[in-house]
C-alpha cells in the first residue's frame, strides 16, 4: 500500500486527482459491500491526500521516551512518485529537506551543504527521527492490488458506525506487513484508523485518523497519530494546516537541485 | 673420595659421550627458554596490543549500555571514576560513543563516533601516536576528526579532507557538522580500522546533545598494577550500577588466544622433557651397562642398594645441572637479544586477532618462570631419567655382575 504514510510523510505531499474512486466523493455505503467496494475503499484511503499535485502545510509532533519535538514543514507533490520536503522550524533543523523522485530518495541538510542518497539500509530508519520510516515514503503498494481484503465488522463502535476491512498479504506481494486492518467511517469511508501487524500477527503500529477538516475541497482526517506498538508512550502525530490540491507546480521543482534552494 | 667428585670423575671417563649429553640437553633447554620467552612475548604483544590500541585494561560502561548500546545509557559516575583512578595514579578516559554517517562527496559510510579529551587518551593507550598520516586531535576543539584507516580508505578521505557527519542527536533531532580530518590512524585493528571516527568530546557534545554525558570510561596502569586491582577501584565508585570489566572479558576472544597459547607453551614443554628425558634414559642405561662389573665389586666391597642409586642419581644431577645451566644462560641471552631487538612482522602485512591490531615488532619477555621453568623442568628429567638405571644397578647380584662380561 502507498500506505496513507507515503501519505503521510508524504502525505503532506502526495497528489493525484481526482482519482478513480476519487477523493473528491466517497463511495455512498451499501448494505452488503461487494469485494469491488472493498477495493473501491482502499483505493479511497490511499488516495485520500492524493491530487494531481498538492502543496501542504504541516506540523510533526513527535514523542518519544527522551525527548519531545515539534517541526513545521512544507511540502509538495506531483504526481504519484515525486515529492518535496522542507522543514521550516525549529531553527536548528530549518532547511533540512528531503526529495523522492521515482524510487530515490534524496536528504539535504543545509549546514553542511551535503545531499545524500538515502541507501536501502536506512530504509528501517525514521525519518528525522519521527516514527514513520524512510521506507513508508518510499513503499508504492496500493493495498486493493498487494492484499486480498474481506470486511471483518460492520456495525457501531465508540458511538460510531464503522466498517473493519481485514487485509492479508498476496503471496508475491512486496509488503512488509503480515496483516493490516482498516478501520473506516460507515458515513463517508474516512479512515479511523490502520493497524498494521508483523509477519507473526503482531501488532506492529497503529494509524489514528482525526480532526475531519474541509482542506483543499475535501473533507479529510487532518491529524494522523502514528504510534509504534513496542514503545509505550511514543508518537508522531502530523497536523495538517492547510492543503491546495491541483496546484500548478514545475517539473523543476523536484530536483537535486531545487533540494539545496 | 666424596661422592659428589666420584660422580664428576665418573662423568669424565666418557668425555665425548658427556659432552654429546650436555650438549643435547643444553640446546634442548637453550630452546624452551627461547621458546617461553617468545610465547610470553606474544602475550604481552597480544594483550598491550589490546590494552594500549583502545580497550585500556579495564572499562566501565552502564549496565544498560551493553544491551544495545544505546546513546541514552550514559555513565552517570564516571567524572568520579576518573577521579579516584587518578588519585590513584591509573590514567582514565572518558569517553561518549554514538552513531552516524559520515560523507566525503558521494562516498559515505557508517562510523562508530567516539567523543574522546585528547590529553586523557594521550595519557591512556597508544592509540593517538599509532597514527599512519596527519597527528591526533589537539587539546582545543574544532569540529576535527581522526579516521581509521581503512574508514579513510572507503571515504577516499586524507588529512585536510572535510567530510560531512551526519548523526541523530539525543533528542532524535538530525544533526550535521562539517569535519576536517586531522589525522589517520595506522592499522590497528579491524574494529577500529574501518568503523571508528574519533573526535573531541566537546563536538560530541554539541553534535549529539550529550551535554558532558559520557557511556565509557577506560583505566589503564599501564600494566603497574594487577587488574584486579584496577577493577576494585572502579567498582569502589561505580557500585554495581555498571558493567566493569577487564579487557579479557571486552575481548574474549583475544583473551583465549593468549591463554590457549599459554596452555601451548605447557605442552610444548611437555613433550621436550619426555624427547630429553627418554634420550638421556638410553645415555644413562649405556653408562649403567659399561660399568656393571664395577658395580658387582663395589657392593662385594659392602656399598649399600641406596648408595649405588644415589652415587648414579649424582652423576645425572651434575651432567643436568651443567646442562640446564648452560642452556639457561645461553636461552636467556637469546631471550634478552630477542627482547631488544625483537622479529620484525611487517612484511606479513597487517597483524591483527579479533579485531585488535597488534604492533609488527614480535619481542621475547625475559621473565624469572620463563628460565626457571625450562631449567629446573630439565634438571628435574634428567634426574628422573637416571633412576631407572640406577635402580638397575643398585639391584644388581655382586657375583653375577662381576662376572658380566
Amino acid at each position: 500500500m502507498r500506505v496513507l504514510f507515503a501519505t503521510v510523510l508524504v502525505a503532506f505531499s502526495l497528489a493525484s486527482a481526482p482519482h478513480a474512486l476519487g477523493a473528491e466523493q466517497a463511495p455512498p455505503a451499501r448494505a452488503e459491500p461487494t469485494q469491488a467496494d472493498l477495493a473501491a475503499i482502499l483505493d479511497y484511503v490511499d488516495d485520500l491526500y492524493s491530487s494531481r499535485s498538492s502543496h501542504t502545510a504541516v506540523t510533526m509532533h513527535v514523542v518519544t521516551e527522551h525527548a519531545t519535538r515539534d517541526m513545521g514543514m512544507e511540502t509538495w507533490s506531483k504526481g504519484e512518485d515525486r515529492f518535496l520536503v522542507r522543514i521550516l522550524t525549529p531553527e536548528k533543523e530549518a532547511g533540512m529537506a528531503t526529495l523522492k523522485s521515482g524510487t530515490n530518495v534524496w536528504n539535504y541538510f543545509p549546514k553542511i551543504n551535503q545531499v545524500t542518497k538515502l541507501s536501502a539500509s536506512l530504509m528501517n530508519a525514521g525519518w528525522m527521527g519521527s516514527h514513520v520510516t524512510n521506507g513508508d515514503i518510499v513503499k508504492h503498494n496500493r493495498m486493493s492490488q498487494s492484499y486480498t481484503y474481506v470486511k471483518s465488522f460492520e456495525g457501531d463502535r465508540e458511538g460510531q458506525g464503522v466498517m473493519d476491512l481485514t487485509l492479508d498479504p498476496k503471496p508475491n506481494a512486496a509488503v512488509v506487513w503480515g496483516k493490516v486492518v482498516v478501520v473506516v467511517r460507515r458515513s463517508d469511508r474516512n479512515p479511523v484508523q490502520i493497524r498494521y501487524y508483523d509477519e507473526s500477527k503482531a501488532l506492529a503500529q497503529t494509524w489514528a485518523f482525526s480532526d475531519i477538516k474541509r482542506l483543499g475541497g475535501r473533507d479529510v482526517p487532518t491529524t494522523i497519530k502514528v504510534v509504534p506498538a513496542n514503545k509505550p508512550g511514543e508518537f508522531t502525530e502530523l497536523r495538517y494546516r492547510s492543503m491546495e490540491l491541483n496546484v500548478a507546480l514545475d517539473d523543476a521543482l523536484f530536483s537535486q537541485r531545487s533540494l539545496q534552494k | 673420595m666424596s661422592p659428589w667428585r666420584l660422580a664428576w670423575r665418573n662423568l669424565q671417563r666418557n668425555r665425548g659421550r658427556t659432552g654429546i649429553s650436555v650438549l643435547a640437553l643444553a640446546v634442548s633447554t637453550t630452546l624452551l627458554v627461547v621458546f617461553h620467552g617468545m610465547v610470553y612475548g606474544l602475550d604481552d604483544l597480544v594483550s598491550r596490543g589490546a590494552v594500549n590500541l583502545g580497550v585500556g585494561e579495564v572499562e566501565v560502561h552502564a549496565k544498560a549500555y551493553g544491551l544495545d548500546q544505546s546513546i541514552y545509557a550514559t555513565l552517570p559516575t564516571a567524572d568520579a571514576i576518573v577521579e579516584r583512578a587518578r588519585s590513584r595514579g591509573i590514567d582514565a578516559a572518558r569517553r561518549a560513543l554514538g552513531g552516524g554517517l559520515l560523507s566525503s562527496g558521494e562516498k559515505s559510510s557508517g562510523v562508530r563516533i567516539w567523543g574522546v579529551d585528547p590529553a586523557a587518551e594521550r595519557a591512556l593507550g597508544k592509540l593517538p601516536s599509532h597514527l599512519k598520516a596527519g597527528s591526533y586531535l589537539p587539546d582545543t576543539n574544532g569540529n576535527r576528526v581522526v579516521l581509521g584507516s581503512e574508514l579513510a580508505r572507503i571515504l577516499g578521505a586524507k588529512v585536510g579532507d572535510r567530510l560531512a557527519l551526519i548523526v541523530q542527536a539525543m533528542d532524535a533531532s538530525t544533526s550535521t557538522e562539517m569535519m576536517t580530518v586531522d589525522g589517520v590512524l595506522e592499522s590497528a585493528g579491524e574494529q577500529i580500522d574501518g568503523t571508528v571516527a574519533i573526535i573531541d568530546r566537546r563536538d560530541f557534545d554539541a553534535l549529539f546533545g550529550t551535554d558532558g554525558k559520557v557511556h565509557e570510561v577506560a583505566l589503564s596502569s599501564h600494566f603497574q598494577l594487577p587488574e584486579e586491582q584496577v577493577v576494585a577501584v572502579a567498582k569502589s565508585v561505580a557500585g554495581d550500577a555498571a558493567d566493569v570489566q577487564t579487557w579479557r572479558a571486552v575481548l574474549p576472544a583475544v583473551a583465549n588466544v593468549v591463554d590457549i597459547t599459554r596452555s601451548s607453551a605447557g605442552l610444548f614443554s611437555f613433550v621436550f622433557f619426555a624427547a630429553a628425558g627418554l634420550g638421556l634414559l638410553n645415555t644413562m642405561l649405556m653408562a649403567a651397562t659399561e660399568r656393571i662389573r664395577e658395580y658387582g665389586i663395589l657392593k662385594a666391597l659392602g656399598a649399600t642398594p641406596w648408595r649405588i642409586l644415589t652415587d648414579v642419581a649424582r652423576e645425572a644431577f651434575l651432567l643436568g645441572s651443567l646442562s640446564a645451566c648452560a642452556g639457561g644462560a645461553v636461552g636467556l641471552a637469546a631471550v634478552f637479544a630477542l627482547e631488544s631487538h625483537g622479529i620484525d612482522l611487517s612484511k606479513f602485512g597487517k597483524l591483527s586477532l579479533s579485531g585488535v591490531g597488534f604492533e609488527s615488532v614480535w619481542r621475547a619477555h625475559a621473565s624469572a618462570d620463563g628460565v626457571l621453568v625450562p631449567v629446573l623442568g630439565m634438571l628435574l628429567v634428567t634426574v628422573a631419567a637416571s633412576l631407572y638405571p640406577a635402580l638397575k644397578a643398585a639391584r644388581l647380584e655382586p657375583v653375577k655382575a662381576i662376572a658380566h662380561v
